[in-house]
């Protein structure tokens, strides 16, 4: 009964989607088939379609495909792990974090697209910097839920931990990064979702690979279906990346309160 | 060493501030108390009973005087706090079993002293709850057995049971006698509650605010066990009334 019900509201959502995205093609053809605007400004959800299909068919879209996802799983772990080194420490020292916030809020601040040709500049058009921009992107996000999430665990917590005579390590594994995780897993939806906008805009500035540059040499051959069919599959990439974080969070916060549908 | 379970001797404690003249939170706390006896803690707030408690739970540092305990200075000790602090993503066995896998003690004879424990407490049933699907009684019920799982032989409660309505109090009252006369620890207890104090307590420890320090102490001669009859009898109202009127 109850995974009937489950299956049904599944069902239900799909077709909620299916009919928004669908009422959205058809306005979108519609419009082009009666105002015939030229195909390089907007050319015909089918030709879009077209093009999806022979960038999938012809195999071509591939390597770039693989390019910008190991970029971005590479950025967003490193970025990650670094994320939640430095809101620990910056949580449980506070001159460090008095010393070297104002640092990590002003790299925040700075336009990304700025800091690109720099990092193109230090690191080269090859990897290291796509890797180290969506690092800088991840960072902030990552590093400001794991301290909310240390700063937000009851005083008590710490008295108990003390009373049992629990080593730092027992404290942190145990107790402390469970405790983060509701803010943490909220760091990490806004990290992977800036991860992948961090690639391809460093794929634009640089180089010859990933489906950054198939969206420049699309505009730049006014290919414009092969444009929108690249920024369908960047979208795809971003709603999967995505998804994987939050079966990650339902699996790991089945206890929260925010996972009681 | 000692041959109280816990003994204090000349605790003070000040807090300094800069613009204001020191708080003097307590003053020359000289206390005894026996092994397996039942010791409450009362007085208006703010009269540093909380702060006197973390200082024997080691939670705080005392300004000056020291501590006895009977087992030197690596006591173990069980510590319940007004909020029943369970990790929420545990179920009611794993919470009551967290101080075992802190202290590397999980042996099959502990594990099954838990369980016993969890019996006595009337949890077996709830085993496989979270604490989000428990009543506030049940949450420190399950809080009291994870503080007796390692068989520290001193516990301190911070008034545990002050969030509760005055029935599921009463009855939680009876049910740690049980607790207690069962597993002999020696228990300090914290409380606002007179009626608490003494339907629970060997003996009663007056204190008085600013600076904190002992008024009196007052022994509770009732037999136990005790039960709805202590609370009816006449004696539990004399000592109630003599006990407010130290607290005025």
């Amino acid at each position: 009964m109850k995974k009937n019900r489950k299956l049904r509201k599944a069902l239900a959502g799909i077709a909620e989607y299916a009919l928004s995205i669908g009422t959205f093609l058809l306005i979108w053809w519609i419009y082009v088939a009666i105002k015939m605007p030229p195909t390089y400004i907007l050319p015909a959800p089918t030709d879009v379609w077209k093009s999806l299909v022979k960038l999938f068919a012809s195999g071509e879209v591939y390597p770039h495909l693989w390019t910008t996802t190991y970029e971005v799983i590479l950025g967003f772990l490193i970025g990650a792990l670094i994320g939640v080194a430095l809101g620990y420490l910056f949580s449980k020292v506070r001159f460090l974090h008095d010393m070297f916030m104002p640092y990590l809020i002003f790299m925040q601040t700075a336009p990304k697209i700025a800091l690109v040709p720099l990092f193109i500049v230090w690191f080269g058009i090859g990897l290291v910097s796509k890797v180290v921009l969506i690092i800088s992107m991840v960072l902030f996000p990552v590093q400001a839920g794991m301290m909310l999430g240390l700063d937000s665990i009851p005083a008590d917590v710490g008295n108990l931990m003390k009373v049992l005579k629990a080593t730092k390590w027992q404290i942190f594994s145990r107790v402390e990064m469970q405790y983060s995780l509701p803010a943490l897993f909220s760091g990490l939806k806004v990290g992977i979702v800036q991860a992948v906008i961090g690639a391809i805009v460093a794929e634009w500035m640089s180089g010859k690979q990933g489906l950054g540059y198939i969206l420049t040499y699309a505009s730049s051959t006014y290919n414009t279906s092969m444009l929108l069919a690249g920024i369908v599959v960047t979208i795809l990439l971003g709603i999967f990346t995505y998804e994987v974080i939050n079966v990650l969070e339902q699996r790991l916060l089945n206890w929260h309160t925010s996972q009681q549908a | 060493m000692s041959e109280y379970s816990v003994e204090l001797k000349g605790i003070g404690q000040i807090y300094k501030n800069l613009l204001k003249e020191d708080t003097i939170a307590l003053q020359d706390i000289n206390l005894q108390i026996k092994a397996g006896e039942f010791i409450s803690i009362i007085g208006p707030s703010g009269c540093g009973k909380s702060t006197l408690l973390r200082i024997v739970g080691n939670l705080d540092k005392a300004a000056s005087g020291t501590i006895d305990y009977r087992d030197g200075a690596n006591q173990q000790m069980g510590f319940v706090f007004q909020d029943s602090v369970l990790l929420p993503w545990k179920n009611v066995r794993q919470n009551a079993d967290f101080p075992l896998v802190i202290q590397n003690k999980r042996t099959p004879e502990n594990e099954k002293k838990l369980d016993d424990l969890l019996e006595l407490a009337g949890l077996t049933e709830f085993k496989d709850a979270l604490p989000r699907e428990l009543s506030g009684g049940m949450k420190q019920r399950v809080s009291i057995v994870r503080a007796l799982s390692y068989d520290a032989p001193l516990m301190l409660m911070d008034e545990p049971f002050g969030a509760l309505d005055a029935l599921t109090r009463d009855h939680l009252n009876e049910e740690l006698l049980k607790i207690w006369s069962k597993t002999q620890k020696t228990i300090i207890f914290v409380t606002h509650s007179i009626e608490e104090a003494v339907f629970l307590s060997d003996r009663v420890v007056v204190m008085s605010a600013r600076p904190g320090r002992i008024k009196e102490i007052v022994s509770i001669d009732m037999p136990r066990p005790r039960g709805n009859d202590t609370r009816n009898a006449p004696a539990f109202t004399e000592y109630s009334k003599y006990l407010r009127g130290l607290i005025g």
